[in-house]
């Protein structure tokens, strides 16, 4: 899965934080670059209690910080705003993949929560250029209309594929009846 | 006094290499004084003494180690490795006949790790050493509650969770036999109460964690389990263990958790114990967000005193504030099919509609609505939840939660014909009925051993 991409490196980062008594700065960086990119909001916030706090006044700790009481705020716009900021090596890749995430997931966010909304609100809130936004939505079969001079998006219910039940299940599903009976 | 650590030393060889562990962790306890005493040389003597194949002895002089940290004042990291060292390769067969002792070191050198401010490092030494003391996979031991007070102090939870994770079936009652021991040793100051003391502090501090890290019907269930174990006297852990779980039980349910019915303490003692927290439930119930925050602010004085963590706790108030807006929007759902953003703000006491839209958005994104927004007429169309029931994601929940269901019910099965075979409860059960029934089969129970 995507999502594991990072728990190899994850899981030594975290030995090393219990295994360790003084650690440095990069550790903290990266694990909390890879917190923040599977979504383990709860595990950030407290990691980012646990750094000391003389690390605490590095600079990219603390934009990653920023980025991580963005998204437990669901603050979309704040969020975009401080993605932009140059990484350095150790973070980027995390990082760079977390923003293809957020979009995404923005985008899913309002297909599902919009009827429609005007073109102006969702620049702000994802603080992508016009031609950015108009391809995004343009791949997902978005309409715009004009409500006098503003332009407002109708966004589409993304229809989840159908599926099967297998045999599998099936098997389960029989287990289950049979210990009901007896 | 060299030559009684020699004594010591060779004591443990001699008993160790024959195998007699039971006398020898029956006759060490008497040299811990004397190791205490001599804190200064206990590195020689470790040196001499094989991890491995003299546990015990070296277990004794970590022992003394760490009750002699106070005047030794030992460098923290030395003491630290070896205590790793120890619990990775220490013999857990010997230690079987030395468990209070052993109890005993790993809460001291809790308290120890907590002083010195490295509790994140006693986090992976005291799991491990729960790993190799418990019998079972779900058996509670004593030590549970230092891992979680370390996890709590570390603020780290992912080693601890998978320990709060297994229901508890079992409890190690080695801690009572340590009771009679203690109190045969006078040098024991550790007061008598400690295995309840134990038991209540690990749910106290596993609700506290769950709380942390937001799974809140967990937090409420450890809470419960702490204010409903049955006791004549009120502890002081169980009063705040209550005032928690009012607190929890606002943001799960909306209103105060059912409590069983055989907890006399709570109403006796607790309630009136934990006034500004029912006044603050009674507002939560009228639903006005108004007078919810001039109560929160009225008590805020001591809400923050009884949880010394001002900062911290103060969040959990603002998330009861922010739940009861939520709750307030999730029954505006029940009642319209559609209403305008501004509609909503004014009914919930939101200030304005751009902030009910964010509400809204938010709570669509957790799943805790089914809504829509239209931005163009500024209205919202609240909808059913579109669940079917026929997804394999939703298949897969279900099964889990069956499976979870079958295996509780096999213990509950297994436990009660424990209980049914106990032949304390045999006799019990029989004896409070008509003396003709016993009479008939004394035969059964001649040879009682519990008689």
């Amino acid at each position: 899965m995507h999502l594991n991409k990072y728990s190899e490196l994850m899981e030594r980062l975290e030995s090393e934080e219990l295994e360790q008594v003084e650690l440095g700065v990069e550790v903290y960086q990266q694990l909390l670059a890879i917190y923040l990119y599977q979504n383990k909001l709860a595990d950030a916030k407290l990691l980012w209690m646990r750094i000391p706090n003389k690390l605490r006044e590095d600079k990219e700790l603390i934009q990653l910080n920023l980025l991580n009481q963005a998204l437990q705020n669901n603050n979309y716009a704040d969020f975009f705003k401080n993605i932009k900021y140059e990484w350095s090596e150790r973070v980027k890749s995390p990082v760079e993949d977390l923003l293809i995430k957020q979009r995404e997931e923005l985008f899913k966010l309002m297909g599902t929560a919009y009827v429609s909304i005007y073109q102006h609100n969702l620049l702000e809130m994802s603080l992508m250029s016009e031609e950015e936004l108009k391809k995004a939505y343009a791949t997902l079969n978005w309409t715009e209309e004009l409500d006098g001079d503003r332009v407002i998006l109708k966004p589409k219910v993304q229809e989840a594929p159908p599926s099967r039940a297998n045999d599998d299940q099936l098997l389960k599903l029989t287990e289950f009846v049979t210990f009901l009976e007896n | 006094m060299g030559s009684a650590l020699e004594n010591y030393v060779n004591q443990v060889r001699t008993l160790s290499a024959s195998g007699s562990y039971r006398e020898l962790a029956e006759e060490l306890p008497e040299t811990l004084s004397l190791l205490a005493r001599n804190w200064s040389i206990l590195d020689n003597v470790l040196e001499t003494l094989d991890m491995q194949q003299h546990s015990l002895g070296v277990l004794y002089v970590l022992l003394a180690k760490l009750h002699s940290a106070s005047t030794a004042n030992p460098e923290p990291v030395q003491l630290i490795l070896l205590m790793r060292d120890f619990v990775q390769r220490n013999n857990a067969e010997q230690l079987r006949f030395a468990v209070c002792a052993f109890y005993e070191t790993c809460h001291l050198f809790t308290e120890f790790v907590v002083q010195k401010n490295l509790s994140i490092v006693g986090i992976r030494i005291l799991s491990r050493a729960i790993d190799q003391i418990r019998q079972l996979d779900t058996q509670l031991t004593p030590i549970h509650a230092d891992l979680c007070l370390l996890s709590l102090k570390a603020k780290h939870f992912s080693v601890v969770l998978h320990y709060l994770d297994t229901d508890i079936t079992d409890i190690s009652t080695v801690a009572a036999e340590c009771k009679t021991q203690q109190q045969q040793q006078s040098q024991h100051t550790v007061d008598a109460n400690n295995d309840a003391k134990y038991f209540l502090l690990y749910y106290y501090y596993g609700g506290m964690i769950y709380t942390a890290v937001k799974n809140y019907e967990r937090a409420l269930y450890f809470f419960e389990v702490c204010i409903t174990t049955p006791a004549m006297a009120m502890s002081h852990i169980m009063l705040e263990a209550y005032k928690k779980f009012l607190m929890v039980s606002l943001i799960v349910e909306g209103k105060i958790a059912y409590i069983p019915k055989n907890t006399q303490v709570i109403g006796r003692f607790m309630k009136p114990m934990a006034n500004h927290y029912h006044d603050l439930v009674n507002v939560y119930a009228n639903s006005s967000s108004e007078e919810l925050r001039i109560i929160i602010l009225k008590y805020s004085e001591a809400f923050t005193r009884d949880n010394n963590m001002g900062l911290a706790k103060q969040a959990t108030y603002v998330q009861v504030a922010t739940s009861l807006y939520k709750r307030n929007i999730q029954r505006l759902t029940k009642t319209f099919l559609t209403l305008s953003l501004s509609d909503v703000a004014s009914r919930v006491q939101l200030s304005s509609a751009v902030e009910a839209e964010r509400y809204i958005l938010n709570m669509i994104k957790s799943g805790e609505i089914y809504a829509s927004i239209n931005q163009k007429d500024g209205m919202v169309l609240f909808k059913d939840d579109p669940e079917k029931y026929n997804s394999p994601d939703m298949f897969l929940n279900v099964q889990t939660n069956i499976t979870q269901v079958l295996e509780q019910v096999k213990q509950i099965n297994k436990m009660e014909e424990e209980i049914i075979l106990n032949p304390l409860y045999v006799k019990k059960a029989l004896g409070s009925q008509d003396d003709d029934l016993t009479s008939q089969h004394p035969k059964t129970f001649s040879g009682d051993p519990t008689d």
